[in-house]
């Protein structure tokens, strides 16, 4: 019942992570997609992918996440799993997409229209959109992709620094359709920002506990104080629960079970709250240095703020997993 | 047996049973009801006992049916989705039978396993004193070894159905030298006798389910200690935990059942068409899926292995969510909830916005479970 890492994918989280400790930083992305192929994990070999699935993406999301490595990772891995499993017309962008030559980004939202094959309209927000060289855009509730080339990019300065937004506009650019279930695409991207924000709750969480058992005050540790102690503990009942409750997002998404329309925003909402306020309480119970640009506490706020922003606000999210679960 | 089949089995013997005698129980019992039917629940465990469900995943060897957790999932799935009544064996079955079974003895077995098994034989837990709530290890009762029996003086409180109880697993002081956690043994002490008092506690609903228990030198045999004298504390810890896993699913589906009777109230009486309470019932849905989902996420410990602090974050997730749920079910209701029946009869939604203040207190408050987490778990240096 409990969806644990299979063998496979327990030693592709321990790749990913030794890799997130020699190269965290922007010069990653070559080597991450070379070396490592894990924009390809959901793309059949035949196109040069690993053949593996969705729950292999997510786990890489999820050590790629916990440490907020800079690089497009979500939004061209989801790519690669959207359109391995679209028409054959989107057959030929797959190659590239798992080489990473080719980067991707999501646009779901906005006033972007079909029309004879051509998308026309603007959409702001868009994650991983500064450096994509192809976009996936719903429209009529399916993707249709559109070459970097074709369109206007807009690179917005981001609060997160860590992941590029843009602001994107098409006029008569000429769109291929892919065959692939934009709304899905959607639920799947959630699914993602929950599971690489229950894992970066568990940095903040794991990095505050050793902070409070080294710093020292009134000469003793400082996490040694009752009213500190309290506050990790209920952190690691949210951090237990959302990682929990992600795995099994994933398990929605990627093997069928349950029911992911309602898993989906759920795990969103759910964890992705629960990164915010660990990366809250990170940087209250850090002190003076957790305000400071030096420490990584402030990326994960920014970071958590942004997932909680897009794709669906909390109150949006909230509305919609009441309404699919027939509550009102 | 396949689980769908087993499934099938558990569904078919609690149709048949659940009907005639035992229609009437349907839904009765549990926490904050455990005044209601009392004779009657008592006749349901000894049919349940005669179906052979109780000590589901208990070794065959020792008179269980040796069921993989998937199973005893499904009968705890079942059992609540019948509605079936609140158990009473329940101390007996999920406390100290798997204490006898991981540090009893093969005599203590044969002798008090199958009144557990029968249904026949109620337990109660002696834990809790007045001087020993959350420092548990201060317990003061005191057991004296002479003539070949205990002989106990002290009181405990908070000694949930003391009152149907045959039998008491009781905490008691045996070493009054020792340093205080070993000091500590673990008595099995008859409730039918001369020198046990039982004084029944009126709660906050105005009924009485606790009670304090008074030993005035009341007895208990020699061989009526599971593990050595002074091992009372590891005994008892080692099994605090144990009752996790497989009833918490059970548990869920009795919290689902709430939740439906407080959605069913706010549509009919309109308050849904409020946003905030439309947002919390909407927060209350989401998080009752978290803990399935967190609960099913820890499943499949072995019996009578000491609980990690899965059984803490278990505890401060179900508790804090039900007193929530407590207090939505009064806003919900509205002005009504300020008036009772005659003789202080609740509503549902009263007995649960009461009776859940009690949910953050009992089997270790929510600060203990706190503690437990931050220490045990994170490694937070003690205070």
């Amino acid at each position: 019942m409990y969806e644990t890492d299979s063998p496979e994918q327990a030693a592709l989280r321990e790749t990913v992570r030794d890799f997130c400790r020699q190269y965290a930083d922007s010069s990653a992305w070559k080597r991450l997609t070379g070396e490592l192929g894990l924009t390809g994990l959901a793309i059949d070999e035949r196109y040069g992918g690993m053949g593996a699935g969705f729950a292999e993406v997510a786990v890489a999301a999820e050590e790629l996440g916990r440490v907020l490595l800079p690089v497009p990772y979500l939004s061209t891995a989801l790519a690669g799993t959207v359109l391995n499993d679209g028409t054959p017309q989107a057959d030929g962008l797959l190659p590239d997409l798992a080489s990473g030559a080719l980067t991707a980004a999501f646009v779901f939202t906005g006033d972007v229209t079909i029309a004879e094959g051509r998308l026309s309209g603007t959409a702001g927000n868009v994650l991983d959109g500064s450096e994509a060289g192809l976009f996936l855009v719903r429209a009529d509730g399916s993707l249709y992709a559109v070459r970097a080339a074709e369109a206007t990019v807009t690179p917005a300065g981001t609060l997160d620094q860590t992941r590029s937004q843009a602001t994107v506009a098409f006029r008569d650019s000429p769109a291929l359709a892919t065959g692939a279930d934009g709304d899905r695409a959607e639920e799947l991207m959630r699914v993602l920002l929950g599971a690489e924000s229950a894992a970066a709750a568990g940095h903040c969480l794991d990095v505050t506990v050793a902070h409070l058992k080294s710093r020292k005050q009134f000469g003793r540790p400082v996490g040694s104080f009752q009213a500190l102690k309290h506050r990790c503990a209920d952190l690691a009942v949210q951090v237990s629960s959302a990682q929990a409750t992600a795995r099994a997002a994933v398990a929605a998404a990627a093997y069928g079970q349950g029911d992911l329309r309602i898993l989906a925003p759920l795990a969103k909402r759910y964890c992705v709250d629960v990164f915010w306020h660990a990366a809250a309480e990170m940087i209250q119970l850090h002190g003076g240095i957790g305000f400071t640009w030096e420490h990584e506490a402030h990326r994960y706020l920014k970071r958590a703020t942004t997932s909680q922003l897009l794709l669906g606000s909390p109150a949006h999210l909230r509305r919609l997993v009441a309404h699919r679960a027939g509550l009102y | 047996m396949e689980d769908e089949e087993f499934r099938a089995s558990v569904r078919e013997w609690l149709a048949t049973n659940l009907g005639g005698d035992f229609a009437g129980l349907v839904g009765k019992g549990g926490p904050g009801r455990e005044h209601e039917f009392v004779e009657q629940r008592l006749a349901w465990e000894r049919r349940l006992g005669e179906g052979r469900w109780i000590g589901l995943g208990w070794p065959v060897e020792d008179g269980g049916r040796g069921l993989p957790w998937s199973q005893q999932v499904i009968f705890y799935e079942e059992y609540a989705r019948a509605g079936a009544p609140g158990r009473v064996g329940h101390i007996g079955e999920q406390l100290l039978g798997p204490a006898l079974l991981t540090f009893g003895t093969q005599e203590q077995k044969a002798r008090f396993l199958p009144g557990i098994l029968s249904g026949t034989q109620m337990w109660c837990q002696g834990y809790s004193e007045p001087e020993a709530g959350s420092d548990l290890a201060a317990v003061r009762t005191r057991a004296e070894l002479r003539d070949k029996e205990w002989h106990l003086n002290g009181q405990k409180v908070w000694t949930s159905l003391a009152h149907i109880a045959d039998w008491c697993f009781v905490l008691a002081r045996t070493d009054p030298e020792a340093e205080r956690h070993r000091g500590l043994s673990y008595l099995l002490v008859p409730m039918h006798q001369p020198g046990v008092e039982i004084r029944p506690i009126v709660q906050i609903t105005g009924t009485s389910e606790f009670n304090e228990v008074f030993f005035d030198d009341a007895r208990a045999d020699a061989e009526a200690i599971v593990g050595a004298p002074g091992d009372g504390w590891r005994v008892a810890m080692g099994t605090l935990g144990v009752e996790r896993g497989v009833s918490t699913l059970g548990q869920q589906l009795g919290f689902q059942r709430e939740f439906e009777s407080v959605l069913a109230q706010a549509r009919g009486n309109g308050s849904i068409g409020d946003p905030d309470i439309a947002g919390r019932i909407a927060d209350a849905w989401i998080g009752l899926q978290v803990m399935r989902i967190t609960a099913e996420s820890t499943l499949g410990a072995p019996l009578g292995t000491a609980p990690g602090t899965e059984a803490s974050i278990s505890k401060l997730l179900w508790a804090t969510w039900h007193q929530r749920l407590g207090e939505l079910a009064v806003d919900v209701a509205g002005p009504s909830a300020t008036l009772t029946g005659p003789d202080y009869g609740l509503s549902d939604a009263q007995r649960l916005f009461l009776h859940t203040r009690a949910d953050t207190i009992y089997g270790g408050s929510n600060e203990i479970q706190r503690n437990i987490i931050a220490e045990r778990g994170l490694g937070l240096p003690r205070g």
